[in-house]
């Protein structure tokens, strides 16, 4: 149905015959405020000086993505109205309204209203985000002011519909396909959908306890969004430092990728296709220094190859390694650590990030069986 | 040891942003700030150590022109080891370039009869990527007719992809004189490491100084690992390319980048300081090999490869 990246799509058909449960996001906005360049950028790693010749969308168009939970989103032409959708919104859990940063308001906001008035009637636990995009055109000055003036009119056209929407809850983001706010927003609203985020994160808090580590992402690798983090603030520079540093791993793999016929590595095991270790269920408490080791990896014929990077920093003096490891086929753990802990304690580091696989792993399986689940 | 590089070309057509992007480090999409040269700029670049690159970056408005082609000729055209000399693909002025290119180049054979030419059509990026083979094509025999005699390299360049990196590790790689016992070398080096290719780059710009590969095609040495892997042809610049734009977001977060490895799906490999002013990559695709031992034989070979740069630069004093 529609052009999903291939890296999506195999994963998608190896799970059911496409008939499972999907979350469903739709994209909204006025023509040319850049919903379409927005998906392909995130999604498909679009090359943005390509943006500018996108074709206008005509009909909906419907992509599967599979991150940490199977999602199907919802591309809409400029002049779609809540009635020739097509589908009622009661379906979908988010809708994310797209805004030009220079546009004139008054056509998006009263569009934005009218969805929101009538989504509300059908669904009222659905999320609303307003990406304000385009953010790279105007000055930093400039950019705050219209945001806000943005901001300031949707809420208050909205209490003009009625005095009960004065709480609602609508989030604002200043977006850009130019550098990473677009992925750092949709991380955001990703988050609000992922039920088992909390043991995501609970995983992550105490992989970072263990290993001393400051900041531990869980990314998405090929979109780059991050699904999960650790409960100390995000600091921005670091969240941009981690997104590059996936990008250049991801263009490194190809690079140097051997084509001979015989590659001793082809016929190694990739995480995609070895199934997942059987070991004894653990909570992620439990795996600490005292659990005993050994049952994950060592299934003899065929260990399964995780791939893993490690960078390391300085100058500051003890400095800071950031490492990479990959996870499940499309998620990666990325850590900041220490550089000394890395170094002299890197068999530790390494067990700890066995067991943070292993619960990721876990509740993986329990979303997948959920969303294969509820169809049949 | 000293060497004189002459950037020439008209005015606009991309010298000074090309040389803030190689040796300051700056992101192509600050170029546009930067104003046009006026005379001459010279800076001296240190490269690998020893070598230090005189780089004459000259503004290129017809004035200025005129003036390095009569009162300062003997100037500017003296112990002149390179001439780079640029050309924006969309230059509406052909005819006038080609002319003042003509009489470059017979200022140098005046002057310095032993120059090497290096060519670049530079801004291809601005090119529709259907058309941009053949009208590339086109300028580079255009060009190649208007040099006459005097032996040219031709290269399009653009700074928004690798094709700039190519084409520098290239003129680069004529200036240092050792470079085919660097490369014997790091054969040597490769086979102890079981590795697939090793690449070294100079440390600030990232240039391509040897690869332990064979330089000219694969099918005279069979053996070579490179061969029989049928690596990407590209992976050199491109390789330069995403380090310097990683280094470029580290140095964002006041941090600077020292070491990669990398166990992927397809390769393993380290990347990290081989001497003073080098950075090694080895590249091996044998799963069995641990990137510890990779660092343990970069460790043992540093020492070795110090000494090979001192003598090269010694010597050819």
């Amino acid at each position: 149905m529609s052009s999903s990246p291939q890296n999506y799509s195999a994963v998608a058909n190896s799970h059911t015959n496409g008939t499972i449960r999907r979350t469903k996001i739709l994209l909204l906005g006025t023509r040319r405020s850049g919903k379409t360049s927005l998906f392909q950028v995130l999604f498909n790693g679009f090359p943005l000086k390509q943006a500018f010749y996108l074709e206008p969308t005509m009909r909906v168009a419907k992509h599967l993505v599979d991150t940490v939970i199977p999602l199907e989103i919802w591309d809409c032409p400029g002049n779609i109205t809540v009635d020739t959708l097509g589908a009622s919104l009661a379906d979908f859990a988010t809708i994310v309204f797209v805004i030009d940063i220079r546009d004139l308001y008054q056509q998006p906001v009263s569009k934005l209203v009218e969805f929101i008035v009538a989504a509300c009637q059908v669904n009222p636990d659905i999320n609303f985000e307003v990406f304000v995009h385009k953010a790279e055109r105007l000055q930093e000055d400039d950019k705050l002011e219209n945001f806000r003036q943005i901001h300031e009119r949707v809420m208050d056209r909205l209490i003009d519909e009625s005095p009960e929407f004065e709480q609602f809850p609508l989030n604002f983001h200043l977006t850009s396909i130019y550098d990473h706010s677009l992925r750092e927003a949709f991380s955001l609203v990703l988050h609000k959908l992922i039920e088992s985020l909390p043991y995501l994160e609970d995983l992550l808090n105490v992989f970072c306890a263990n290993t001393a580590s400051p900041k531990a992402f869980l990314f998405d690798t090929s979109s780059k969004i991050h699904v999960a983090t650790d409960t100390s603030p995000v600091d921005q520079a670091t969240h941009n430092l981690c997104c590059d540093y996936l990008s250049m791993l991801n263009s490194f793999g190809p690079l140097y990728r051997s084509n001979a016929i015989n590659d001793p590595r082809t016929s190694r095991d990739s995480p995609a296709t070895t199934p997942p270790p059987t070991a004894t269920p653990l909570s992620p408490a439990s795996g600490s220094v005292s659990a005993s080791p050994g049952v994950p990896l060592a299934s003899p014929p065929k260990p399964p190859f995780f791939p893993c990077a490690a960078t390391s920093l300085s100058p500051s003096h003890p400095g800071t390694t950031l490492t990479y490891h990959l996870v499940t086929p499309h998620l990666a753990l990325l850590a900041l650590l220490p550089t000394t802990v890395y170094e002299v304690r890197r068999g530790l580091v390494e067990w700890n990030v066995v067991w943070f696989r292993e619960g990721v792993r876990e509740i993986w399986e329990v979303e997948k069986e959920r969303s294969a689940g509820e169809v049949v | 040891m000293k060497k004189k590089v002459l950037l020439m070309g008209a005015s606009g057509s991309g010298k000074t942003s090309m040389r803030s992007m190689i040796f300051s480090n700056n992101p192509a999409s600050l170029t546009s700030r930067l104003g046009a040269t006026i005379d001459v700029e010279q800076n001296h670049v240190r490269f690998l150590g020893d070598l230090i690159l005189n780089l004459w970056d000259c503004g290129g408005q017809d004035a200025f022109m005129d003036s390095y082609l009569s009162t300062q000729r003997s100037v500017i055209f003296s112990h002149v080891g390179v001439m780079i000399y640029v050309f924006d693909v969309e230059s509406r002025e052909m005819e006038k370039d080609l002319e003042y290119y003509r009489d470059c180049l017979e200022g140098l054979s005046q002057f310095s009869k032993n120059a090497n030419v290096f060519l670049l059509v530079h801004k291809v990026d601005l090119v529709r990527e259907a058309e941009r083979n053949t009208v590339v094509e086109r300028k580079v025999e255009e060009l190649e007719k208007a040099s006459g005699e005097t032996p040219v390299k031709v290269f399009s360049t653009s700074i928004y992809d690798e094709s700039l990196y190519k084409a520098w590790s290239n003129i680069v790689n004529t200036l240092i004189p050792n470079a085919r016992n660097l490369s014997k070398h790091l054969r040597i080096f490769a086979e102890a490491c079981n590795a697939t290719e090793v690449i070294l780059f100079e440390r600030t710009t990232f240039l391509v100084i040897a690869t332990s590969s064979h330089a000219d095609s694969s099918d005279a040495f069979p053996s070579d690992p490179v061969a029989l892997h049928a690596l990407d042809p590209k992976r050199y610049e491109r390789t330069s390319e995403l380090i310097k734009a990683f280094k470029q977001s580290c140095s964002r977060l006041r941090e600077e980048f020292r070491s990669l490895e990398m166990e992927l799906a397809e390769f393993t490999a380290v990347l990290d300081e081989m001497t003073k002013n080098t950075y090694v990559l080895v590249v091996v695709h044998d799963p069995v090999i641990e990137t510890a031992a990779i660092r343990m034989n970069i460790c043992m070979a540093r020492k070795k490869f110090e000494e090979l740069q001192g003598d090269s630069l010694v010597s050819e004093k």
